[in-house]
């Protein structure tokens, strides 16, 4: 039995790196110097790295991702928490359509929405800023939805103990929902930063000056730039690869069940 | 916390206060729920109707005016060849990857739903790419797959095969995008899958173990109709997300080679802002949009039988 048991964690062990081993060789490659890459050889360096950065930009771009998504998730959060403690303790004439037509964006592709808010954050002269970048995102029912399921779980007995002490609605909210649904918030800052941090053709859309790309712009940008296949300098391009993928990789390790919670939740409930 | 602004106890200043205690009780839900649907409502509900507006206008964006042109942007998109392509392409990129995905994940996570730690690392490994930017994984297969410098074609050299122009080759280019949508999404589909599974009663599987059923026919009559709920969510989400794909495409292929790789949103992207015809761009959308809640609309027609009484 214990046998069979090593027999299968090698198995996992060898499957698992074999499925991720694109993306571990392209971390390896980012590390070689170009003239080990093209001639064989592993003659460790740093100097991609420090071309992405100096050369590139990428410390910027890395930057434009950090807040970017760091406001599109506090904002998101913070919105979605008080909106969903709405939805499941409040009985409001209206609430049901509205949560209707938050739950409804979830099944409403987003790419309709792309000309129009291009038009109107042109407008109101909001392309080409942070604010361009971050504000559409908020429009997002997930969060909303999931949270609302879950302090529906929350017994209501809580809140009335809280009110017999003479708490307000928002002071119940703080006091009582937020410490309690404290995972499941968790779980969707985590969901929403990094849909937001991978978040591609909106900012392709709104942003056209170089210091507000992000690191998935910046990154696609210096791929394409490389005039024809052979022209790439892989070490470099893997390297600013590796530079955007890497603090989600990170954050993943650290906290993969909150994340795999949140997901499955999301789907099953 | 004083009492005074406290809603639920008696107020004691007289009818007045009473009055906008109660307003004040009736306005709480509203008040938390107005921002997010302010949001909503400027970002998507707003927009959905601005583009329906726009798809029966001409505009380039620059000119002052937008003329009314009745269905004349949805004539010129259906007498194009261009659409029909985008069409084409990304249905059958649907067709395949829907599938595929949906298959694979379930053999999968029949394997790995138990909780031990063998399972637990293969699931991480495998999740893993579904979290990742979706940039940088086209990039990396752009490279795997590249002519001279990629691991695909050192691979067939070294089996004494020739070399292969994946990305350049028309009847390839497709199954390549196919294969690094699907290694990104795998994961996802696993662990929800996993999810599903592990919602059934054990008890069912105990019942079929007495009647001595075999394992295939156990799977096929217990697991497959008990996890259609999970299913018929996966293939929502994996049919729109395939009529949605862009960022691979834009990063590995931009389409080509000669638009055998060119789907809907990336033709919506290149008319709406790349050539600034927001009127036929806004008629794509609309036309993707009717097409997507149609197909929504028809599964659940088709798979509302068997969800709860299996095959």
């Amino acid at each position: 039995m214990a046998r069979e048991n090593r027999w299968l964690a090698a198995l996992a062990l060898l499957g698992g790196l074999l499925f991720l081993s694109p993306a571990l060789y392209s971390i390896a490659v980012s590390f070689q110097t170009a003239q080990s890459y093209y001639q064989g050889g592993f003659d460790p360096t740093l100097d991609n790295f420090i071309r992405a950065i100096g050369q590139y930009d990428f410390a910027r771009y890395l930057l434009n991702s950090v807040i970017v998504s760091g406001l599109v998730t506090l904002i998101g959060l913070s919105l979605a928490t008080m909106a969903a403690y709405a939805f499941a303790r409040f009985d409001f004439p209206g609430g049901n359509l509205m949560f209707a037509a938050t739950v409804a964006t979830l099944m409403i592709p987003s790419h309709i929405t792309l000309i129009p808010n291009y038009l109107s954050l042109a407008r109101v002269g909001l392309l080409d800023s942070y604010a361009g970048l971050v504000l559409p995102a908020i429009s997002n029912g997930f969060a909303a939805f999931f949270l609302r399921q879950y302090i529906k779980g929350i017994p209501r007995a809580l809140d009335e103990a809280a009110y017999m002490d003479g708490a307000r609605p928002i002071q119940v909210l703080w006091r009582v929902i937020v410490p309690i649904a404290r995972p499941a918030i968790l779980s969707m800052g985590l969901f929403i930063f990094i849909g937001e941090w991978n978040n591609y053709i909106w900012p392709l859309v709104a942003v056209g000056r170089e210091d507000l790309y992000t690191l998935q712009i910046g990154l696609a940008r210096l791929y394409k730039l490389n005039p024809g296949e052979g022209a790439v300098d892989w070490p470099l391009v893997m390297a600013a690869s590796t530079i955007t993928i890497l603090p989600v990789l990170a954050g993943f390790l650290l906290i993969e069940r909150h994340l795999v919670r949140g997901i499955t939740m999301g789907a099953l409930k | 916390m004083s009492t005074l602004t406290d809603p639920s106890a008696v107020p004691s200043g007289g009818r007045h206060s009473l009055f906008r205690a109660g307003l004040r009780r009736r306005a709480t839900p509203y008040l938390m729920v107005l921002p997010l649907m302010g949001f909503i409502a400027a970002f998507t509900y707003i927009p959905i109707a601005a583009s329906l507006n726009l798809s029966f206008r001409e505009w380039d964006f620059l000119s002052p005016d937008k003329p009314f042109v009745g269905l004349d942007n949805y004539r010129l998109l259906l007498s194009s060849h261009e659409f029909w392509n985008a069409l084409k392409v990304t249905t059958v990129f649907a067709l395949i990857s829907v599938p595929l995905r949906l298959l694979l994940a379930l053999g999968i996570a029949s394997y790995l739903v138990r909780e031990t730690l063998p399972s637990r690392f293969l699931r991480g490994a495998l999740f893993l790419p579904s979290v990742t930017s979706t940039v940088a994984i086209a990039v990396v297969f752009s490279w795997i797959f590249s002519t001279d410098y990629g691991l695909m074609n050192a691979g067939l050299q070294l089996l004494g095969a020739p070399k292969v122009m994946w990305l350049q080759d028309p009847q390839l280019a497709l199954f390549v995008l196919i294969l690094v949508n699907t290694w990104k999404q795998l994961g996802y589909d696993i662990i929800i899958y996993i999810a599903g599974l592990q919602a059934i009663p054990q008890e069912l599987y105990d019942a079929a173990a007495i009647d001595g059923g075999r394992r295939r026919h156990v799977f096929r009559r217990v697991t497959l109709p008990l996890v259609m709920p999970t299913t018929y969510f996966l293939l929502v989400i994996s049919v729109i997300d395939a009529f949605q794909v862009f960022t691979i495409v834009d990063v590995m292929t931009h389409g080509g080679p000669a638009g055998a790789t060119d789907m809907l949103v990336n033709m919506l992207f290149r008319v709406g802002f790349t050539l600034f015809d927001i009127g036929t761009g806004s008629a794509l959308a609309v036309l993707l949009f009717v097409l997507l809640i149609a197909l929504a609309l028809i599964k659940s027609r088709f798979l509302g039988r068997n969800i709860h009484y299996g095959s």
